[in-house]
C-alpha cells in the first residue's frame, strides 16, 4: 500500500497538491513530483536499444517513471530517469563479472561455434541524477532549453547535515521510484531506485544503485541530495556521492556471513562495505 | 468430501495446510512423479502456463481465464515459488491438484525449484515464517527433485522451462538423464532449466556471467527438425506482453505472472491448445487489490538517510 500524506501537516506547511492526476506537491517554491509507470513494452525496449546502441537492457526498465524536483522561480530542475542512467552504464562499460559457476564452466565441453558475450550485464552506472535550468515560459517562447544556462556541480567542503535529517520532523511527502531492475538471471540483483522525502524544513533524496552478484561481489553507489527551504531566490542543493564495494571473499575474511540471503537489504549492510569513493558537491548556476 | 478435496478447497482460499498434511501430500505426490518420464507425454487439449512465482491471487485469475482443473488440462512450466508472497500456498495447491488429478495436470521443474535458489529468493524464508521451522521447505524441495524436466505434447510441441543445451540434440538424450537430484551447476539438466534464446547469436552463445548458454535461431531449427517437432514452448523470461515468438515461430516464451513482483505492470498469458493443437493465447491481468485478502497497513514514514 502506498504511503499517504497527512492533510493537516500539508496544510500547515503550505503544500498544495499538484492535481490533475499528478503525484506530488508544490511546496515552498518547489514542484516535487513522482511518476510511476509499467516496465517498457517490447517495441519501446527496441527503440531504447537503438538509441543506446546496445542489444541488452535490464529486464525491467521503468522507462517512463521519474522523480522531478523543480524550483519554479529559478527554473532549476533536478530529475531522475532510467534513460540517463543507462547512458551512464553504456559509457562506463565495466568488464563483465564472472559468477562462481564460471570456474566449473571453463572445463565444460562447449560448442565450437560459441560466441562469448561481453557487455556489463550488471548495469552498473555512475549516474547521480540529471539537472538543468529551464527558462520560465515568460522569458522566451518555444520549448524549455536546459542548455541556455550552464549549471554544474562543484566540489565543496560543506556536508549534508545528517544529524538534522535524522530528526523526526513530519514527512509531508514520501515516495520511491524504481528506475530499472535486473535479476541477473537469478544470480543476484541489480537495482536502481530513488527515494524522496519532503519535510517542512526541506527535501532529501537518495538515489541508490545496488548490485549483488551472488557469491562474488556487492556494489552500492549512493547519491544523496539535500535542499533546505529558505527565503532567498537561489536554492542551495548539496549532493553527496558515496560508492562502496566488497567481494564476498573479503567479507568472509572479516568473519562476516557469505550467504546471499544475509545481503538482501543494502540499507542494513552498507556499513560492512568499504568506501571506494566519496565526494560532496554543490549545485551552481552561472 | 475426501481429505484431499477438503485440502484443495482450503488451499484455494489461500490457507496453508498443516505441516503433517504437507508431509503426507508430498509422499503421495512422490509416488506419482517418480513414474513420470523426463520427457513427459501430454495429450491435447491442454493449456500451457509459464512462471507463477508465488503470486497466488494472480494464479487464481489464471484459473478464471483458463477454467478450473480438471475441467481444463494444464501443463505448468515451473518456477512456482520465490519472489511472490504466497509460494507455499501456490505450490501446495498445484501439488494437491496433481495428486487429485494426475492425468489432468503436469508440473515440470523450473530453475527456482531448487534448494539453493529458494534459500536466496524467498521460499525458504516464507516456509520458516509460516511454519516456524524449515520442515515444509524440506518436504517441498525433496519433491522438486522428482519433477519432470520437460514435456512433449502429442509428439509435436516440446515444452521446457529454460531452453536447449549443446549436450542435447535428441529427446532420447533427455530421457536418460538421472533427474532425481538438486539442479546441478552445469550439464544438460542445468541448461534445460536455465538457458535462454538470444536474437544476436545464431548458434550458441555464452553469457557474460561466464555460465549459462544462449541459443540462436539455427540451434532451434536443427533441434526441431531432428526431433520432428513443430515448435518449442518455454517460460523463464519476463515478457511484457505475456508471450513472445522468436525465430520465425519456432519457439515461444509464455509468462504467467502478471504485474510481476507486484510492480512491473506487465500482462500475463497462457497458451491454450485444442485437440487439433490449434493455439490461442489468453492474456490476463493481475488480480484486483481488493481480492488479495486483508489490505496492507499504511506504512510508517520512512526516515531513510
Amino acid at each position: 500500500m502506498e504511503w499517504e500524506s497527512d492533510e493537516r501537516e500539508l496544510k500547515a506547511a503550505g503544500a498544495v497538491a499538484l492535481g490533475g492526476g499528478r503525484v506530488g506537491f508544490l511546496i515552498r517554491g518547489w514542484e516535487i513530483e513522482t511518476c510511476k509507470r509499467s516496465i517498457l513494452n517490447s517495441s519501446l525496449l527496441q527503440e531504447w536499444e537503438e538509441k543506446l546502441q546496445t542489444s541488452h537492457l535490464p529486464e525491467m526498465v521503468f522507462g517512463e517513471s521519474c522523480l522531478i524536483l523543480k524550483h519554479v522561480s529559478s527554473g532549476i530542475k533536478v530529475h531522475f530517469n532510467a534513460f540517463d542512467a543507462l547512458c551512464g552504464w553504456k559509457l562506463e562499460a565495466l568488464p563483465p563479472v564472472e559468477v562462481p559457476a564460471a570456474a566449473q564452466w571453463k572445463f565444460r565441453c562447449k560448442p565450437t561455434d560459441q560466441v562469448i558475450l561481453d557487455y556489463d550485464y550488471t548495469f552498473t552506472t555512475p549516474y547521480c541524477g540529471s539537472a538543468g535550468v529551464e527558462k520560465s515560459p515568460e522569458s522566451g517562447r518555444g520549448p524549455p532549453d536546459e542548455r541556455s544556462c550552464s549549471p554544474h556541480w562543484e566540489d565543496c567542503e560543506e556536508q549534508i547535515d545528517m544529524v538534522a535529517l535524522a530528526a523526526k520532523e513530519p514527512i509531508l511527502f514520501y515516495d520511491e521510484v524504481v528506475l530499472y531492475e535486473d535479476e541477473l538471471a537469478d544470480n543476484g540483483i541489480s537495482l536502481l531506485t530513488v527515494k524522496v522525502r519532503v519535510m517542512p524544513s526541506g527535501w532529501f533524496l537518495l538515489l541508490r544503485f545496488w548490485l549483488r552478484v551472488d557469491g562474488v561481489l556487492m556494489r552500492l553507489r549512493d547519491t544523496r541530495m539535500h535542499c533546505s527551504f529558505r527565503e532567498s531566490a537561489e536554492p542551495v542543493i548539496l549532493r553527496e556521492s558515496c560508492w562502496r564495494e566488497a567481494t564476498f571473499k573479503a567479507l568472509s575474511s572479516k568473519g562476516y556471513p557469505t550467504d546471499s540471503a544475509a545481503y538482501s537489504d543494502p540499507g542494513v549492510i552498507s556499513e560492512r562495505l568499504p568506501i571506494v569513493m566519496r565526494k560532496t558537491q554543490k549545485f551552481i548556476v552561472k | 468430501m475426501s481429505d484431499l478435496d477438503r485440502q484443495i478447497e482450503q488451499l484455494k482460499r489461500c490457507e496453508p495446510l498443516t505441516e503433517s498434511e504437507v508431509k503426507a501430500l508430498c509422499l503421495k505426490a512422490m509416488e506419482i512423479l517418480v513414474e513420470e518420464s523426463n520427457v513427459q507425454r501430454v495429450d491435447a487439449p491442454v493449456t500451457i502456463c509459464g512462471d507463477i512465482h508465488g503470486q497466488f491471487y494472480d494464479m487464481k485469475e489464471l484459473f478464471k481465464v483458463g477454467d478450473d482443473c480438471p475441467k481444463t488440462n494444464y501443463l505448468f512450466l515451473g518456477d512456482f515459488v520465490d519472489r511472490g508472497f504466497y509460494s507455499v500456498e501456490t505450490f501446495l495447491l498445484l501439488l494437491a491438484l496433481k495428486v487429485r488429478y494426475p492425468d489432468r495436470i503436469t508440473l515440470i521443474r523450473g530453475n527456482h525449484e531448487s534448494r539453493q535458489i529458494t534459500q536466496v529468493y524467498g521460499f525458504y524464508d516464507e516456509c520458516l515464517r509460516k511454519y516456524g521451522s524449515v520442515n515444509v521447505w524440506r518436504y517441498c524441495t525433496d519433491i522438486f527433485d522428482y519433477l519432470s524436466l520437460s514435456a512433449l505434447i502429442e509428439n509435436r510441441i516440446f515444452c521446457v522451462h529454460g531452453g536447449l543445451s549443446p549436450a542435447i540434440s535428441t529427446l532420447d538424450q533427455i530421457r536418460i538423464i538421472d533427474r532425481k537430484q538438486e539442479v546441478p551447476h552445469d550439464g544438460a539438466m542445468c541448461d534445460l532449466l536455465w538457458s535462454d534464446p538470444e536474437d544476436i547469436v545464431d548458434g550458441w552463445g555464452l553469457s557474460p556471467r561466464g555460465a549459462g548458454f544462449l541459443f540462436g535461431g539455427s540451434v532451434v531449427s536443427s533441434f526441431n527438425h531432428t526431433n520432428n517437432i513443430d515448435y518449442i514452448c518455454r517460460a523463464h523470461q519476463l515478457v511484457m506482453e505475456g508471450y513472445k515468438w522468436m525465430f520465425n515461430n519456432q519457439i515461444v516464451t509464455v509468462w504467467s505472472a502478471p504485474n510481476y513482483c507486484y510492480r512491473c505492470g506487465n500482462v500475463a498469458a497462457i497458451l491454450e491448445l485444442n485437440e487439433n493443437l490449434e493455439s490461442e493465447f489468453r492474456v490476463f491481468e493481475a488480480a484486483p487489490q481488493e481480492s488479495r485478502g486483508a489490505p496492507a497497513k499504511k506504512p510508517p514514514p520512512d526516515y531513510f538517510l
